[in-house]
């Protein structure tokens, strides 16, 4: 079963004192979660995305065609960053390698299940 | 208990076990439900009842179960649910020779309905209705909405198990404590909810089914000292179950209650839960709060209530689990250990807007206010608890402790 792992994070954590050093550290640990990734064998895929402030969006009001706008689909404290999509036999499998995802300060990682091509 | 209401009662002693065996043979919640239901009703149709109810029950309801796969899949015309029947085809022997050992897959099936990716009251109600089977309606009344919100609410947590992929196997040993906290948590949350209705007015099975779900968990996880805690705990609360309610339908209080009507076979099995809880030398919030009940029950023993022990284990309780509950409950214990003043001034510091349920603060404050004798202190905030829902049995209750304030007052 495919699960895709939202990367929900705060992109102030980065912009602080020490941003250098808190950028560093997190991209270490994802080197340490992909290096995990690969040792493990199994499938995956994953990418860093832009800052949320080149973001566009097309936004549908329900009725005809969508309209552009400036900035992400929603107004949040955490900002989409980036995404995992790993192959794990089960939820607790899956949610233990979203638990290896670094986070710095508050955030959140959604865990979805990926809708199978066959059903 | 008629013969085939005694048939019944023995087919859903054995259902928890079943359901766990099918769910894992089939990895499918919803089948398991449905193949254990239409194996009941064949054997409640039985002129001869089988010998081995659990065994017959566990052959016909997985053959009936291969029979709702291969119905499924000819609806949906899918290929591949072929190797499932032909894998099936095997078990149809099964009805006929002797029945297999069933698997206990209960532990299982509990850490399936207790996954904390499901919201708590959801994994409370799908416990109650996958491994004891009560009726939405009953787990709809327990937990205040109505039953098609339930049974959606049920419906969607199935989804859930199924479409997030909620493993059909044990935790990892390194996911085992918040898996372990997420049950106990199901299940105090089961307990709380069945334990406000005292006189048994949304189902009187429920307490008893309650009381099998913690009978089970210790039997499950003998090696984890909260497991038997919490099972001790709910066991001694239902030791009171005749005690709790008189003639009239009016609550009794614990401390009114006629210590001849508990349960004292009830009591021992806690004790003995307790003690081998003891002897792990881990202590934890419900291994304390049955500690604290079970000082209370010692008064069927020796006429007597242990007030200072009590006290001293609230102060451990709010040190491990802290909370504006414990303190109400706390003062009352400080009332009788030490003074009323004491009492009131550890309860005057309680906020009530920190309770969920703030009616047992009100009720605390009724009898702290009584015993200082302000009775309209006393009545004001018995009016207080008035407005907050009680249960019939409690509203019958400060009803008539009212109506004897009122009388003391003229």
């Amino acid at each position: 079963m495919q699960y895709m792992l939202l990367i929900n994070e705060s992109e102030d954590a980065y912009s602080g004192e020490n941003a250098a050093q808190v950028m560093e550290e997190t991209l270490a640990g994802h080197m340490k979660l992909i290096e995990k990734l690969a040792e493990s064998g199994v499938e995956w895929s994953g990418n860093r995305l832009r800052e949320a402030h080149t973001a566009t969006t097309l936004r549908y009001s329900g009725q005809g065609e969508g309209a552009l706008h400036d900035g992400p689909y929603a107004e949040t404290h955490e900002e989409l960053g980036g995404y995992y999509i790993v192959d794990a036999p089960d939820l607790d499998a899956a949610v233990e390698w979203a638990r290896m995802i670094p986070i710095p300060g508050a955030g959140a990682i959604e865990i979805r299940p990926i809708w199978p091509n066959e059903e | 208990m008629n013969e085939r209401a005694l048939l019944a009662r023995k087919c859903m002693d054995a259902r928890p076990r079943l359901i766990a065996a099918l769910a894992a043979h089939f990895s499918d919640l919803d089948l398991a439900e449905e193949a254990f239901d239409a194996a009941l009703e064949a054997c409640l149709r039985q002129d001869d009842p089988p010998d081995n109810i659990a065994g017959w029950l566990m052959s016909v309801a997985r053959r009936k179960g291969i029979d709702m796969i291969r119905r499924r899949s000819a609806e949906a015309r899918a290929g591949d649910a072929a190797a499932l029947i032909e894998e099936g085809e095997a078990d149809m022997g099964d009805v006929i020779a002797l029945p297999d050992p069933i698997p206990d897959e209960r532990l299982r099936l509990l850490f399936i309905c207790c996954h904390p990716a499901i919201t708590l009251e959801t994994r409370a109600a799908l416990a109650l209705k996958v491994i004891c089977g009560l009726p939405v309606g009953t787990i709809a009344r327990l937990f205040l909405i109505g039953e098609p919100a339930m049974f959606q609410r049920i419906t969607r947590a199935k989804a859930k198990v199924r479409g997030a992929g909620i493993a059909f196997d044990l935790p990892q040993r390194r996911d085992w404590p918040e898996r372990l906290d997420a049950v106990l948590l199901t299940l105090e949350l089961a307990y709380t909810a069945a334990y406000q209705d005292a006189a048994g007015e949304i189902d009187s099975e429920l307490s008893a089914e309650i009381g099998r779900l913690a009978a089970m968990l210790a039997d499950l996880l003998p090696d984890e000292p909260e497991a038997l805690g919490l099972a001790a705990l709910i066991t001694i609360a239902r030791s009171r179950e005749e005690a709790r309610v008189g003639r009239s339908g009016a609550m009794i209080p614990l401390s009114k209650q006629d210590t001849a009507l508990w349960n004292r076979q009830a009591i021992e099995q806690a004790r003995r839960w307790l003690d081998e809880a003891a002897a792990k030398q881990q202590t934890g919030p419900y291994q304390i709060m049955a500690a604290i009940q079970l000082t209370h029950a010692r008064r069927a023993f020796d006429g007597k209530t242990d007030w200072p022990a009590i006290v001293t284990l609230y102060d451990a309780l709010m040190m491990v689990r802290p909370g504006p509950m414990v303190q109400v409950n706390r003062a009352l214990a400080m009332a009788e250990a030490h003074s009323i003043e004491a009492g009131l001034a550890e309860l005057e510091a309680v906020d009530p807007k920190r309770l969920v349920n703030a009616r047992p603060y009100h009720v605390a404050r009724a009898k702290l206010q009584e015993r200082a004798g302000n009775h309209e202190a006393a009545i004001e905030a018995l009016d207080t608890a008035q407005t907050l829902g009680p249960p019939q049995a409690e509203r019958l209750f400060l009803t008539q402790w009212r109506e004897t304030l009122m009388a003391a007052q003229s």
